[in-house]
């Protein structure tokens, strides 16, 4: 008895990761707007688990997620989907190359990361023919960015549990 | 070869082309997938069509599902607000009251007023029946696009570009049909540029949204004499709105002509779809 409920507590940690992705695109909250600022959730979330632990996020859910986000916040059908994996394709790179995990190392990969998906982002957007306030995107990398640090530390310490 | 460019070969194919322990899809098939997704998202056939309604409607009732609990709370929240505001509003409220009722008998005489001169010049002053009420689904906020999700498709013969009014304001227009739900573009948005007439100068403009709370007016004539609190209405001049529908009042703010809306966006629960003259 006691080993299945460990088992189940097990299962119900390394979903966690997926059960958060999906729940901020269904929800509409991969961007967390404030009043002077905003953050993606989405890029912090897709970044350090593809990274970390790739399991816990596989990249057809991510992709989905993307389609999801995108029906939900009003977007043409791909582009959401498009960045999102392009945060992860970054992660997936970053963690074949890198040998010492740290906060720091992460930091820093992640700006290329953002800059990269922002772009793609806003390309597709271009060609789509849609318009969005640029500058509050601009806005929304650099607080995502310093935001990383934040979230970074809850999702370790979820890691270290999941993987004691 | 030279070794590190090898390297980086194998660091690409590794990552991107290969599926990595428990993934289904390499990351290269789900980006170009997307990609495809975007050129397919912009043809219009039919079988395209309903397959993008079934699965947008499905996605709009998960949505609704997954935001219960979210919602339950924020409006928990909004009720402890309302108890602390309630002797404030009922004050307020008081006030208005009696300004409402002044202003009953001032409107009564009006209406009479309207009806008579309307047939003088023998128009038609019936009730307004090709209105189709709906009630707002979904309304995510979201920093990108300000619009929301009502409970009406093509089910309640809804189409793209139909005016969306609460009461009788002017407040968007319908850009996405599903079967069981609609998108509307709010006026606010970037996106959104309407038609306009200000009165009681006549000027014809383009009501520009921004993203914010308040829109503003482009492309006035450049003498024009709009002064704070001229009343804006749509003009129908594009062909696809009816003329005459009340938007807000003008506010001149940093040079900007801004429009006050008449309705509070952030308020709306139920709309009513203007199915065409």
């Amino acid at each position: 008895m006691a080993f299945l409920f460990k088992r189940v507590k097990l299962k119900f940690l390394e979903i966690i990761p997926l059960l958060l992705l999906l729940y901020f695109s269904l929800n509409g909250i991969s961007v967390v707007d404030f009043k002077l600022f905003s953050i993606n959730l989405h890029y912090i979330l897709i970044y350090y688990w593809v990274l970390r632990q790739p399991e816990a996020l596989g990249y057809g859910f991510i992709f989905i997620s993307g389609i999801i986000t995108d029906v939900v916040i009003g977007l043409p059908l791909g582009i959401s989907g498009l960045s999102l994996l392009t945060v992860a394709a970054v992660a997936a790179y970053v963690r074949v190359v890198t040998v010492r995990i740290s906060l720091v190392n992460d930091w820093i990969s992640f700006i290329p990361a953002l800059l990269i998906a922002n772009f793609i982002y806003f390309i597709a957007l271009y060609f789509s023919n849609f318009t969005i306030d640029y500058f509050y995107l601009l806005k929304n990398s650099a607080f995502t960015l310093i935001f990383y640090p934040i979230l970074w530390v809850p999702f370790t310490l979820l890691l270290k549990y999941m993987k004691s | 070869m030279d070794p590190s460019r090898e390297d980086v070969g194998i660091v690409i194919r590794s990552a991107f082309l290969q599926k990595g322990t428990k993934q289904r899809f390499s990351l290269f098939a789900l980006v170009v997938l997307s990609v495809l997704l975007l050129f397919i998202d912009k043809i219009d056939t039919k079988p395209l069509n309903y397959f993008r309604s079934i699965v947008k409607d499905t996605i709009y009732r998960g949505s609704v599902i997954v935001s219960l609990p979210t919602e339950s709370m924020g409006s928990l929240a909004g009720k402890v607000r309302d108890h602390v505001n309630l002797y404030g509003e009922f004050a307020q409220l008081e006030e208005e009251n009696k300004k409402l009722k002044n202003k009953i008998s001032e409107t009564d005489y009006l209406k009479l007023e309207n009806t008579q001169l309307r047939k003088l010049i023998s128009e038609k002053s019936g009730e307004i029946s090709n209105l189709v009420s709906a009630r707002v689904m979904l309304d995510k906020q979201s920093p990108y696009l300000n619009s929301f999700i009502i409970n009406s498709g093509t089910n309640s013969k809804i189409k793209n570009g139909m005016a969306v009014l609460d009461g009788e304001n002017f407040i968007g227009r319908i850009v996405d049909v599903n079967f069981f739900s609609s998108r509307v573009l709010l006026i606010s948005d970037l996106n959104s540029k309407i038609p306009v007439v200000v009165e009681p100068t006549g000027h014809q403009a383009i009501l520009s949204g921004h993203g914010k709370k308040n829109p503003t007016l482009e492309y006035l004539p450049e003498k024009h004499n709009v002064l704070d609190g001229n009343k804006v209405y749509t003009s129908g001049k594009e062909g696809i709105f009816s003329a005459g529908m009340p938007i807000g009042e003008a506010v001149i703010a940093d040079g900007q002509i801004e429009v006050v809306l008449f309705s509070d966006l952030n308020q709306i629960t139920f709309v009513n779809i203007k199915l065409g003259d």
